[in-house]
């Protein structure tokens, strides 16, 4: 049984720039204050130089935990393509971490094959909101 | 149209092989109002976009590189291999950023009369591919330059020059 934890999940553009963003909470808990938003987005800003770093030192897609802030860790994925995806998460869940991002890969390449996309943009797909969605229910918050 | 190679299915590559045809008459239909330069350089914008999202595709499978030698390697075996259906036969680096690959039976020249009757048309043939290999490398993380030489059809070589700093 997966500890319930809180999750922020963003995908990062060649630029830096974020290209999605979607915070999952556990469904028995009432919604966070939102602050919390600013904070998510700092620790995965300042992460992003140890993901850099550690992208190079394997051939992995999955980094596994690159940095730990607080109560938060951060876990990383690093495409071929060097888009990032980027899970901050307070509770130890490694399998489910690995499998989100894998669906979230598969659904961000879909996603990248339309021809309206241009890479490195924000995605404002409702069928991709919805996707990652239910990929965080199934494998991150249950 | 290539999705990846399953054995004894022929019908996807004709049909790469004639869009890729007309997309080439297409580029050439504007007559006086378009140069030659403007309209091999629209291929090779198609050919950019192309490689620049067939490559984040691609790779699902075969993973990320961190050598620049290895993503030449990957796109000589697994790219060629995946588009044209063969492997380029050569490669040669300076090992000083530029690198150049030997396609001795290039697929869109092999369906011309071999030798030099063609030869004022095959660059035309090119573009898209030189576009698709820069395409493929930028999304790679690599900034190059890409052009393409033929001195006698089928055979053609393509010219990768990697723009570092």
């Amino acid at each position: 049984m997966a500890v319930a934890g809180n999750y922020y999940f963003a995908i990062v553009g060649h630029h830096d720039n974020p290209v999605f963003e979607m915070e999952f909470t556990p469904a028995n808990k009432e919604p966070k204050k939102e602050d919390h938003r600013h904070l998510n987005q700092f620790i995965a800003h300042a992460a992003l130089d140890l993901v850099d770093e550690s992208m190079w030192t394997t051939s992995n897609m999955y980094l596994r935990l690159v940095d730990k802030f607080n109560e938060w860790y951060v876990s990383a994925f690093v495409t071929a393509g060097r888009i990032r995806l980027i899970c901050l998460h307070d509770v130890k869940n490694d399998d489910g971490i690995k499998s989100f991002f894998m669906e979230m890969y598969e659904t961000y390449i879909k996603h990248s094959m339309n021809p309206f996309y241009t890479p490195n943009s924000p995605i404002k797909s409702a069928a991709f909101e919805k996707k990652a969605h239910f990929y965080g229910r199934k494998y991150l918050t249950g | 149209a290539e999705t990846g190679g399953r054995a004894g299915v022929m019908a996807e590559e004709a049909i790469f092989d004639f869009i890729h045809m007309e997309a080439v008459s297409y580029a050439f239909q504007g007559g006086e109002k378009m140069s030659e330069d403007e309209a091999i350089s629209k291929l090779e914008h198609m050919g950019f976009a192309t490689g620049y999202r067939l490559v984040e595709r691609l790779t699902r499978e075969s993973g990320r590189y961190k050598d620049e030698l290895d993503i030449m390697k990957y796109i000589c075996k697994d790219l060629w291999v995946t588009v044209y259906k063969k492997q380029i036969d050569n490669l040669r680096t300076n090992h000083q950023g530029v690198y150049v690959l030997h396609d001795n039976r290039f697929r869109f020249l092999s369906r011309m009369a071999a030798g030099k009757q063609y030869l004022q048309y095959a660059p035309r043939y090119l573009a898209f591919t030189c576009g698709l290999v820069r395409g493929c490398l930028a999304n790679l993380g690599v900034t190059c330059v890409v052009t393409a030489e033929v001195t006698q059809l089928p055979a053609c070589k393509f010219q990768i020059q990697v723009q570092r700093g």
